[in-house]
């Protein structure tokens, strides 16, 4: 029974080691996928946790500094537009308009405020019925008459007016800055002209890449500068009109959709309102320009996270191919043992078949032998038979117990391979343990010309091992030896004994120069009934007697040969029998007996 | 010096009345029971000289039957008769106070062999103590 289990075991084995390769690169994949997943997809959330909060932290930075800039600039505008009107109220309120009149004051007046830069393009004084009374400046304005004009109309109602850009008399865009006086003598109107590049110089200062652009609009959507890009002065702006819904802020603007049929790219935009005039200042910049270094940065992100992933992957292949090779060694390392472990438990199961036949056949045998007894002395007794006829008969009933002794030798052997003793353990010092078996073997072997040879390590320590089973094998080993000479005049045989204290055992080496083991019988030495010798001479159990010693003592033996050179024996037994590895190899025996 | 009275065990019942046969043509007094406790009987009934008690039978063994012997105070003289090939149920026979233990199969001479030396030693020990053995009757089934 359990040898067919081994067989079909063995049968399945071979059908294995096919499956065992894709069962390895299934496993190698698997290997890989599972490194990869547990890498990249926190590689891909950490990256792409980054990339968010980066991303919205530079829009975040990149709007409240376009705030800043808008709400600087407006401040800037605000100024220079105030401190303008200033510079007019002081000189209509601290002279007297008799003075003002006079044309070589006004141009006096005129030139002491271009003196810091040259705000102003022209300065006049206007009497309350629109006539020009006095003029400085390039233009020939002296003779008209502003009372239809509605920057007149506006001072005259509010005392200080900053008209919006115009063209005017002079058919020039620019704006002007008129401020009243009233007295008792009429109304006198200071007007001077806003220098519209210098005005346009002020506004535009703003560096905002090569994409960025900053103007004016009034409340109708008219440019009062002129943009880098987009539109001219007077124009009507790209953005229309009803984009400045709100007082300030802030937003993104993309062509389409709110402003069909424009075409522009996607841009940034910031506006803020200035206080007077209610122009309406504007910062705009190309979207991808404004976020250039975020864009920048979010490339180099990729990049770094393409590397990442090419690293990963070829550390999971090479790691994956790692791991494989060390379970294949396992694995490797595992089926050996197997495969040693079958080897043990089919000769244990074929020492409880061969046990047990043995065991059937001894009774027979027995009995054949007794009836062969009867025969004999019945033979005896009978005197009236023919001499010749009685010893013929004679002759073959011996022959009959000689065969039926030669089965009770095999039956006995069979036992001895099989049986269990109980051993007694005890301190064997291996080196007189082996002179005294030399010494019991040379008397048989001098006679056939055999010399042995002794190499024992001195100093060799003692080992726990069960005498009675170690004579019997080496007696079976140094018997073989011996008969390996068999047709040769002479031989020699080395027996000698070394020690490792790292592997924990004694080695025993049996060497001879006998005729050797032909390579395709050497696996097959230590099976039961396996045998070269002639017929009759051996039972083919000695050395599976010897193997099932050895290892039920825990220790190994193993075999080289060269055919026709000589045999060598190697028996590594253990310092210390293993604890319990007598018993389980012996269970199974004591059980059937 | 009477004929040697052997008793002979074996649940084999060819071989134990081959055994006797054999006996019995070379003198002695030969006995055949199949089984121990029919041994255990017997004893009681009739005197042996030397006892020939196989170990593996069914029902009471061999190692058994030795001891339930023992026990009665029988002083035949015992050989084992072993028929595997180990040789520790054999000394434990010796050590419950067997004479020595033989292995199956055996010649008939090897058997002789043994019987002469166990009833030698019966004789030494019947004068030396001056054994009368029990002469109970009862019949054994």
């Amino acid at each position: 029974m359990k040898i067919k289990q081994i067989i079909i075991s063995g049968i399945t084995k071979i059908s294995r080691g096919k499956e065992k390769e894709g069962h390895y690169s299934r496993l190698y994949w698997k290997f890989v996928l599972i490194t990869l997943a547990c890498s990249i997809i926190p590689l891909f959330l950490v990256g792409w946790g980054i990339y968010n909060y980066y991303s919205g932290f530079s829009r975040i930075r990149m709007e409240n500094y376009f705030k800043d800039q808008v709400g600087h600039h407006r401040k800037i505008i605000d100024m220079f537009l105030k401190e303008r009107t200033y510079d007019l109220k002081l000189i209509l309120f601290t002279n007297s308009c008799e003075y003002l009149q006079q044309q070589e004051n006004i141009e006096k007046i005129f030139n002491t405020l271009n003196i810091e830069g040259s705000f102003f393009t022209d300065l006049g004084l206007i009497y309350g019925d629109g006539r020009h009374l006095a003029y400085a400046g390039p233009y020939d304005l002296i003779k008209k008459n502003y009372s239809n004009a509605v920057w007149f109309k506006e001072v005259m109602k509010k005392g200080v007016y900053i008209s919006d850009m115009f063209t005017g008399f002079r058919n020039v865009p620019h704006f002007i800055i008129a401020v009243r006086r009233s007295d008792n003598n009429g109304n006198y109107i200071l007007r001077a002209t806003i220098d519209t590049e210098y005005f346009r110089s002020l506004v535009e200062n703003v560096k905002m890449g090569k994409t960025g652009e900053v103007y004016l609009s009034n409340k109708e959507g008219i440019l009062q500068t002129t943009p880098r890009y987009s539109g001219k002065i007077m124009d009507k702006a790209v953005l229309p009109a009803e984009f400045f819904h709100e007082e300030s802020g802030i937003g993104i603007l993309e062509s389409g959709g709110k402003y069909p049929g424009s075409d522009f790219p996607r841009q940034l935009v910031a506006y803020t309102w200035l206080e007077n005039p209610r122009w309406k200042l504007v910062i705009k910049q190309n979207y991808s320009e404004a976020f250039k270094d975020v864009d920048h940065a979010n490339r180099a992100a990729l990049i770094f996270l393409h590397l990442s992933l090419i690293a990963i992957t070829v550390i999971s292949l090479i790691s994956a191919r790692y791991m494989i090779n060390a379970i294949k060694k396992w694995d490797e390392k595992a089926d050996r043992l197997n495969r040693q472990l079958i080897e043990a438990s089919k000769l244990a199961s074929l020492g409880e078949l061969s046990a047990g036949v043995a065991h059937e056949i001894n009774n027979p045998l027995a009995i054949i032998l007794t009836e062969n007894q009867i025969i004999k002395d019945s033979l005896d007794e009978l005197s009236n038979l023919d001499e010749k006829v009685k010893t013929e008969l004679s002759d073959s009933l011996s022959a009959i117990q000689s065969q039926i002794l030669r089965c009770t030798n095999i039956t006995k052997n069979l036992l001895k391979f099989s049986r269990h003793i109980n051993s007694s353990m005890e301190q064997v010092n291996l080196n007189t343990f082996l002179e005294e078996i030399i010494q019991l073997m040379e008397g048989r072997s001098k006679v056939i010309n055999i010399k042995f040879d002794k190499n024992l390590e001195r100093n060799i320590p003692f080992i726990v091992s069960d005498p009675s089973k170690l004579q019997q094998v080496f007696l079976n080993m140094i018997n073989n030896a011996v008969d390996a000479h068999e047709g040769k005049p002479h031989g020699k045989i080395t027996i000698s004994t070394s020690f490792d204290s790292i592997s924990k055992g004694v080695e025993i080496s049996i060497n001879d120069t006998g005729s050797g083991i032909a390579p395709e019988n050497l696996g097959k030495i230590f099976e039961p009934f396996f045998t070269t010798k002639s017929v009759g001479k051996g039972t083919g159990l000695g050395l599976s007697i010897s193997y099932s010693i050895i290892k039920s003592l825990g220790g190994d033996i193993s075999v080289q040969s060269e055919l026709g050179k000589g045999t060598e024996f190697k028996i590594i037994l253990p310092y210390k029998q293993p604890e319990g590895h007598k018993d389980n190899l012996n269970s199974t025996k004591e059980s059937r007996e | 010096m009477s004929e040697p009275k052997i008793l002979i065990v074996d649940d084999e019942k060819a071989f134990a009345n081959n055994i006797v046969k054999l006996l019995t043509k070379r003198g002695y007094e030969a006995t055949a029971v199949y089984d121990g406790a029919s041994a255990v009987c017997i004893v009681d009934e009739k005197v042996f000289d030397v006892i020939i008690l196989d170990i593996k039978m069914p029902g009471m063994d061999g190692i058994a039957t030795l001891k339930e012997i023992k026990k009665k105070g029988i002083k035949s003289e015992i050989v084992i008769l072993t028929g595997h090939g180990s040789i520790e149920t054999g000394t434990e026979g010796i050590r419950l106070g067997a004479f020595d233990f033989v292995m199956k199969p055996i010649t008939i001479d090897d058997l002789l062999d043994k019987i002469y030396q166990a009833y030698r030693r019966r004789i030494i020990e019947q004068g030396r103590t001056g054994y009368i053995p029990p002469q109970k009757k009862r019949t054994c089934t």
